[in-house]
């Protein structure tokens, strides 16, 4: 007994087989988009970055750039060095180091820092991260 | 014979043009009260229009890498003869297609436009509303200066407050950790290809809502009444109204040209009216400039996240609030369209408008 496969039926069939390679191939190609849509991994991750001691008086600030983000090293007193990111916790501005007041300020929604990055006001929800630093000489080491 | 009659019959017996044109145009019929405010979306459409016009010339001297943007721009400005004009007809009328988007929108609510299963036609024309706001805030990246920097790092760190993958979602906004080549490369592809062509097929969307449903009636005087929810599809005809063209169509014409009068107006009476000092420096990802602002219409949003010492909380409500809007017709599911029978909604309508207004200025003087 043979059975009967009727135009309608062969047409459903190939709807639902090209319906099914076509939502196969939209998710394969889902993910080259999003790799590529990605961003890249940052060059020099983890590298330490040195800086002149003389860049840094007592009581200035030096803006760098470490590891793809803006970062701060200051002294805050004679032979202290702290180095912290100068991404301000709340929405990403760069904070602007005050001299007189001796901490920092954004310029974005008024946000406050102490010199060694904790939230002193305005709306930042976490201190500033810090990095290591060290005295090697007559460079700083950061990272 | 005219040639004017000649090209037209050719055309005619090919394409069948008249026939179109008395379907479409002199046989479509608008409400015979339909008013000045009905105008807006003509009047959007020539602009939109005229940012493509505007947007394709400046294409020919922009150039998308961080270290030139800046330059072309000001030698898109200063040595292209009228360079100036294009740029400021693009960057201002940005800024009217905003208003007039306000516009449009305050009086579809005002008017209950949205009722009467039209809720395809409100729901496709808050995403323009939306994908315009997307298209403006990737635009202003494009001249690299402070203004546009800082603008853009501070908007997509925004999205650093969802929980999770907040932190993974600034860095693919940006196509790294900070705003760089990488995100200009991403917002200049969106602004002039990947936002419009979504853009243009979602007003088309919209103009097919609009269409298809038939235009409401304007909720004054005595033509008002409301209709019955029935069962099936209806298209609301206006069989005793005024035809789209020529009649409305001349409407429609000269709103359009007082738009552009109020363009033109901006351009060369006040054309630093949108452009602070930190639009003519180039962008130094070292200094935030202080009191850096964003556009007038980004304002309300700048001063809630100021407002609420949590970042997710600032978010949420301007994210709850969007949502409120978005689903207007599902929530007012009343017939009334009449404002004065509506006191609730006008109440709020005003107050609303009211704190859009004083938390802008709050943030613009903050």
């Amino acid at each position: 007994m043979t059975t009967q496969i009727t135009p309608p039926q062969r047409r459903k069939f190939l709807f639902i087989l090209l319906g099914g390679m076509g939502a196969l191939l939209g998710a394969a190609s889902a993910w080259p988009l999003f790799r590529f849509l990605s961003p890249l991994a940052a060059k020099g991750g983890g590298k330490q970055v040195t800086i002149p001691r003389s860049e840094v008086a007592p009581g200035k600030a030096h803006f760098f750039q470490f590891h793809g983000k803006p970062a701060v090293v200051l002294q805050p007193s004679p032979g202290k060095f702290v180095a912290l990111s100068a991404v301000c916790t709340h929405l990403g501005c760069i904070v602007a180091w005050q001299e007189q007041a001796g901490e920092f300020q954004c310029p974005c929604h008024g946000g406050r820092f102490s010199a060694e990055g904790q939230v002193l006001g305005g709306p930042p929800p976490k201190p500033l991260e810090s990095f290591a630093v060290e005295l090697d000489g007559d460079q700083l080491k950061v990272g | 014979m005219q040639p004017i009659k000649w090209l037209v019959d050719f055309i005619d017996v090919r394409l069948g043009i008249r026939d179109i044109y008395e379907r479409e145009l002199h046989g479509y019929l608008l409400p015979r009260n339909v008013n000045v405010w009905y105008t807006l979306g003509a009047v959007l459409m020539a602009l939109f229009g005229l940012q493509i016009v505007t947007g394709i010339l400046l294409l020919m001297f922009y150039v998308p890498d961080s270290e030139k943007a800046f330059s072309s721009v000001q030698y898109i400005v200063n040595e292209v003869p009228f360079g100036w004009l294009f740029r400021m007809l693009h960057a201002v009328g940005a800024n009217v297609i905003m208003i007039a988007l306000l516009m449009h929108m305050l009086s579809v609510m005002f008017m209950g436009s949205y009722k009467g299963r039209r809720e395809f036609t409100w729901l496709t024309g808050f995403t323009v509303f939306n994908l315009t706001l997307g298209l403006c805030l990737t635009g202003y990246l494009l001249p690299w200066s402070q203004l546009s920097f800082w603008a853009t790092t501070v908007a997509t760190d925004a999205a650093g407050a969802i929980p999770v993958v907040g932190d993974y979602l600034v860095e693919f906004l940006r196509g790294g950790p900070t705003v760089d080549n990488q995100t200009l490369g991403r917002f200049f592809a969106l602004h002039v290809v990947g936002l419009p062509l979504i853009l243009l097929g979602l007003v088309g969307v919209h103009l097919f809502c609009v269409k298809r449903r038939g235009i409401s009636v304007p909720p004054f005087g005595t033509a008002y009444h409301t209709s019955e929810e029935l069962p099936f599809f209806e298209h609301e005809k206006h069989p005793d109204g005024i035809p789209f063209f020529p009649n409305y169509f001349v409407k429609d014409a000269a709103v359009i040209c007082f738009f552009i009068a109020f363009l033109l107006a901006i351009i060369f009476y006040a054309p630093a009216m949108f452009f602070p000092e930190a639009a003519f420096e180039k962008a130094d990802p070292f200094l935030t400039p202080a009191h850096i602002k964003p556009e007038w219409y980004f304002l309300w949003a700048y001063q809630t996240l100021k407002i609420f010492p949590s970042k997710i909380i600032g978010l949420g409500v301007q994210v709850v609030f969007m949502t409120f809007l978005a689903l207007l017709p599902f929530i007012d599911r009343s017939p009334e369209r009449r404002p004065a029978k509506r006191p609730l909604f006008v109440t709020c309508y005003v107050l609303g408008i009211l704190l859009f207004v004083a938390i802008s200025i709050w943030g613009h003087y903050s």
